[in-house]
């Protein structure tokens, strides 16, 4: 370990350290646009440059490793000056873009301009003209005069991607970010370069003029379109004191975890922040040729408890049938573990996931749902739905997701199997073409809305945190599936009221030993 | 390019990537001889010398666009490269590029209508004490005045 | 003036092709034959260190030095790099040694790479001269055909295969970093250091770049001694130098004289002087990388030492001879011109400050300008000092503010006399 002063500070560090690195661990930010902790220095951006006792010019704070009893001074008046040269050269053929640029509120040019900068713009000249709208690939905009060329985009492929796409053609200053017609940008990682690129070069056209960032909030979560697990930040507009805004989620960006998906997420992740606010059942109702009938939660509950405690006393539990998904979270499952299999001893409890798709080696796993792992754990065997399985003799169908609406068209052998089905429940948290083949629709809360732990591939188990308030009248499946197992009267103390996931969290850790350890 | 093209281009980056230790070393001389024998890389050549190297063809785009030398349009049967420099300059530099440009109707960076001569300025050739300088393809020729040139190119034609 | 020792030059033949049987006339290859023989490699590296050989190139590094980084095992192979890419303007020995005495450069490239283990080694010419990359291509053969180069050389077990690779136009490849991603199929943009090519060079092998002329003088200084290499020369530097003069000279050429040679003897004596009827204006040093001289500088002596005293640089030893009528305002407008269209773009000062500087002189240069944009460039040039990746930032900045500084008055009353007229000059 050595020791180094950073403005003052001590700060102790393991060898191999950069100076940039170290500041870090002292709580001291070094601006910087071409260094990115997930690829080795560049130094091309000279942003970072700092003053070290002894050492005449001033050096790379990303790239210099820090020597025992080092003296670093990042904030004397030569480092400052430096940083402003540097943003003067950067901004002198930078166009002054930020009223119509996304990045504006998140862009480093900006911040550090604010920072180190305010200097009057002095440049005389005739700035560069370049192409301002360049598919690169995928849903990705390339704006060339905005462009720092700090090369993290060309990096990202190169290194992390490892298919490259992406080059620097030309020289001087003439250099501009190219991808060849023949091979364009083609990754489910795409998405990563447009948050990687520290200015507004590199946009989403999803996101593009949708809102500005100041007006939102970032919340912790995680993705649930795969079972890695990617660690995510959620962009939440709170909405506005004078009008309803529809929608809410605007972003999904990925949040840094070493130990999951380091920096990044992918494109299937990102595109799933839509599904918050679009196409959601708000209340619960029973389909209707002409006007769907509305129902409270509690007659839902007492209807569905009568129509199982019927079948229970009639001896006639085979008659229930359960649809499930691997995209519960691990308590919830336990729930449907303790009251489905153990409370009521159904034995046809299938599963419905979306099909499964090949791994890319890389974070998508190919396995659908976020938590076929937590369901193995707490005990299950993921049996899939299939129209045969529901045939038989089924009185009560409870179906939790809308998988099965993959296979639900006119005329097909789902439609058919549903027909011949007493009472069929679904517990959805948006429209599909089940919605039509089913006598009660539950609303439920999507993954941003409740609470909860997800056990990813690897059998890592996170935390699901509430960011956002469910809309309209839904309710986690945690919180239907409580109120369920009290109304059939099960025990367990779990069932308790007021449901409280607590209660089921502490059961599910003491009785099941992968989920006691903490997974 | 025809068939018989393409895999003979295939052969000679196969026989460049060769000599080196590593195979993507062949990509700077490959694209020299490409240079040599069409006049320019075509986004066609591009790919196949990515093909052969095993590399991303907007990396040997990047190379492309980056030297003097390699061009991605179509340069004249003689490409004339005058030096523009200093040393070049003090020895009446301007005065023959001025001569060139008038001889041939053309301005710096131009190709005439029947492809036979293009123009560049170019920057110091290492020539200084055969001032001025120029390079007609791969020929140097130096202490020119109006007359020699003039005779340069009227071998050419 | 002293009779200088002169010897490099000794070994020049007169043609290009067929020059082995001429070198081998006068004498060569015996060095080489005695070393590999009789000496172990780190007595040569000693022998190198003491005779205070600079590299030839530009940047004067002790040649010896820098072997001596070379790490003596490393379980990877390892490079030798002879940089012939002789793209500083002004700057044309590297082209005569290579036309006239190839086999001269492949005894130094024998040598040293028999003293650093190198196996494999690749001289890298500039592409323009296809010329004199075949008289090398051609001395390579003879050298093969000789016994020279290829497997167990002289029947001591050492194996040296040497290839020409020529470049394609980019004076940055002359950066020895920038010519290790030239060589390995890259655009020629100059890497962070550390870590140095010695450790980390070509291929990721420990790789050592040495001028063209620096290796040349390597079988000079084993067959003469470093002692007497250095007297030859000045204390740390060593040798003697080909001075190439342009310009408005009589006699523009190369000149083989001992490190410390009076520039105004070198201008005045060895290439004549100027032309009748001009008198000396400026003069630039070592390249156009180096800071002007004015007339009241030039007894000065061409030493490392003594031009960086001077706020110069010896750099290429190209000396660029300027009269009276031509306009320092053109100098600056080619200097200008040559760092932005150089400039590889890699780091932001150099692409940017590069291409700032060159627009606000073709502003002048059209008319639209006036003195105070003079102090803009110095201030440029100034924020891109010392702030980039490579040598080159500071070679564009440091000669544009000698020219500004040096040469105000005159900037001045061209930039008045062009305002308005949008007459370009030159």
């Amino acid at each position: 370990m050595l020791n180094i002063r950073i403005d003052g500070k001590g700060v102790t560090v393991a060898e191999g350290t950069t100076v940039l690195r170290a500041a870090e661990a002292a709580g001291i930010a070094i601006p910087h646009f071409c260094y990115h902790p997930a690829f080795p220095p560049e130094g091309s951006c000279r942003v970072c440059l700092v003053e070290i006792e002894g050492i005449p010019k001033l050096e790379l704070a990303c790239a210099t490793e820090v020597r025992d009893g080092m003296k670093v001074s990042t904030q004397s008046s030569r480092v400052r000056e430096a940083r402003r040269d540097v943003l003067e050269f950067l901004l002198a053929e930078h166009p002054l873009d930020c009223p119509i640029c996304d990045k504006a509120g998140e862009c480093r040019l900006q911040d550090y301009f604010a920072e180190y900068g305010l200097f009057p713009g002095d440049f005389r000249e005739a700035k560069e003209k370049r192409d301002k709208r360049i598919r690169i690939g995928g849903k990705l905009l390339l704006d060339r005069e905005r462009c720092i060329l700090c090369t993290r985009c060309v990096r990202f492929l190169d290194r992390i991607i490892g298919t490259s796409g992406l080059g620097v053609i030309n020289r001087g200053n003439r250099c501009e970010i190219a991808a060849h017609e023949s091979r364009p940008v083609d990754t489910i990682y795409a998405g990563n370069l447009a948050e990687i690129c520290p200015v507004g070069a590199i946009t989403d056209a999803d996101f593009r003029f949708k809102t500005r960032v100041w007006f939102l909030e970032s919340r912790e979560s995680l993705c649930v379109s795969c079972s890695r697990g990617c660690n995510i930040w959620v962009d939440v507009h709170p909405g506005l004191s004078r009008a309803v805004r529809r929608k809410r989620v605007f972003r999904f960006r990925p949040r840094p975890n070493p130990d999951v998906n380091q920096y990044w997420m992918c494109d299937i992740g990102r595109a799933a922040y839509a599904a918050a606010d679009e196409e959601r059942h708000e209340a619960a109702f029973m389909p209707r040729s002409g006007r769907d009938l509305r129902l409270s939660w509690d007659k839902a509950f007492i209807l569905i408890s009568e129509k199982i405690k019927a079948s229970r006393e009639l001896g006639k539990t085979d008659r229930i049938a359960v649809v499930l998904n691997t995209g519960l979270t691990n308590e919830e499952l336990f729930l449907c573990d303790r009251i489905f299999r153990r409370g009521l001893g159904l034995k046809n409890i299938f599963f419905a996931d979306p099909p499964a798709r090949k791994p890319d080696g890389f974070l998508f796993t190919g396995e659908m749902t976020a938590n076929p792992r937590g369901a193995r754990e707490v005990g299950f065997a993921p049996v899939p739905a299939g129209p045969e399985f529901l045939a038989a003799e089924t009185e009560l169908l409870l179906v939790f997701g809308t998988a099965l609406a993959e296979t639900a068209g006119k005329g097909s052998a789902l439609e058919k199997a549903f027909s011949r089905i007493g009472t069929k429940v679904l517990f959805a948290s948006r429209a599909s073409s089940l919605d039509r083949l089913v006598d009660i629709v539950l609303p439920t809360a999507v993954s941003v809305e409740k609470n909860g732990s997800l056990t990813n591939i690897n059998g890592r188990v996170q935390d699901l945190v509430k960011a956002l308030e469910p809309v309209g009248e839904c309710l986690a499946e945690w919180e239907i599936l409580s109120r369920i197992g009290r109304e059939l009267g099960l025990g367990g103390g779990i069932f308790e009221p007021p449901p409280a996931l607590e209660k089921t969290r502490r059961a599910m850790n003491s009785d099941i030993p992968f989920f006691k350890v903490g997974g | 390019m025809n068939q018989a093209e393409k895999d003979q281009l295939g052969v000679m980056i196969r026989q460049a990537a060769s000599r080196y230790p590593r195979k993507e070393a062949g990509l700077l001389p490959v694209l020299l001889s490409i240079q040599l024998q069409h006049g320019c890389i075509s986004p066609e050549a591009e790919l196949l010398v990515a093909d052969a190297l095993d590399i991303h063809p907007v990396k040997v785009r990047e190379v492309v666009t980056f030297y003097t030398l390699l061009s991605r349009e179509p340069r004249g049967t003689y490409h004339i490269q005058v030096c523009a420099n200093l040393s070049c300059c003090l020895g009446g530099g301007k005065a023959i590029l001025d001569h060139l440009e008038k001889k041939l109707g053309l301005e710096p960076g131009g190709k005439t209508a029947d492809g036979q001569f293009s123009l560049e300025t170019v920057e110091c050739q290492g020539h200084c004490d055969e001032a001025p300088c120029m390079l007609v393809n791969s020929e140097y020729h130096g202490n020119l005045n109006p007359e020699k040139i003039d005779k340069i190119l009227g071998d050419l034609s | 003036m002293e009779a200088a020792r002169i010897a490099l030059t000794s070994r020049f033949g007169t043609k290009c092709m067929d020059s082995l049987p001429v070198y081998l006339e006068k004498g060569g290859y015996k060095t080489a034959r005695r070393v590999l023989l009789e000496m172990t490699p780190a007595a040569v590296i000693e022998e190198v260190k003491k005779a205070w050989l600079r590299g030839r190139g530009g940047a004067g590094f002790p040649a010896g030095v820098k072997w001596g980084f070379v790490p003596k095992s490393s379980g990877k192979p390892k490079y030798l790099c002879v940089n012939a890419d002789e793209g500083e303007p002004g700057t044309f020995k590297d082209r005569y040694i290579l036309g006239l005495a190839p086999h001269l450069v492949l005894e130094g490239v024998l040598i040293a790479s028999y003293a650093l283990g190198v196996g494999d080694a690749f001289i890298y010419i500039r592409g323009e001269d296809v010329r004199v990359a075949q008289c090398l291509e051609n001395a390579v053969s003879e050298a093969l055909a000789g016994g020279y180069l290829g497997d167990n050389i002289f029947g001591k077990g050492f194996s040296l295969k040497v290839q020409v690779f020529r470049g394609a136009g980019a004076y940055i490849c002359g950066e020895e970093t920038a010519l290790l991603e030239s060589i390995e199929g890259k655009q020629g943009r100059p890497r962070l250091k550390p870590p140095f090519p010695v450790s980390m060079g070509l291929f990721g092998c420990p790789t050592v770049i040495n001028n063209v002329e620096t290796l040349c003088n390597i079988p000079l200084i084993l067959e003469n001694g470093a002692e007497l290499f250095l007297k030859n020369g000045k204390p740390r530097d060593g040798g003697t130098r080909l001075f190439g003069v342009s310009g408005r000279v009589r006699r523009p050429g190369v000149y083989e004289l001992p490190v410390g040679t009076l520039l105004r003897d070198i201008i005045f004596e060895n290439a004549g002087g100027l032309g009748d009827g001009l008198t000396l204006k400026a003069v630039i040093p070592g390249g156009i990388s180096s800071p002007i001289l004015t007339p009241s500088e030039i007894d000065i002596p061409m030493d490392f030492d003594s031009l960086s005293r001077a706020g110069s640089m010896l750099g290429s030893a190209a000396i660029i001879v300027i009269d009276q009528k031509t306009p320092i305002f053109d100098v600056l407008r080619h200097v200008a011109r040559f760092y932005a269209h150089e400039s590889c773009g890699k780091c932001t000062p150099c692409r940017i400050g590069t291409a700032w500087i060159r627009k606000i002189v073709e502003r002048l240069a059209a008319g639209n300008g006036e003195g105070r944009d003079l102090d803009e460039i110095m201030r440029l040039a100034e924020n891109m000092r010392g702030k980039t990746l490579c040598p080159m930032g500071d070679a564009a900045a440091l000669p544009i503010q000698a020219l500004i500084r040096k040469f105000r008055a005159e900037l001045d009353l061209s930039i008045g006399r062009i305002q308005g007229k949008g007459e370009a000059v030159c």
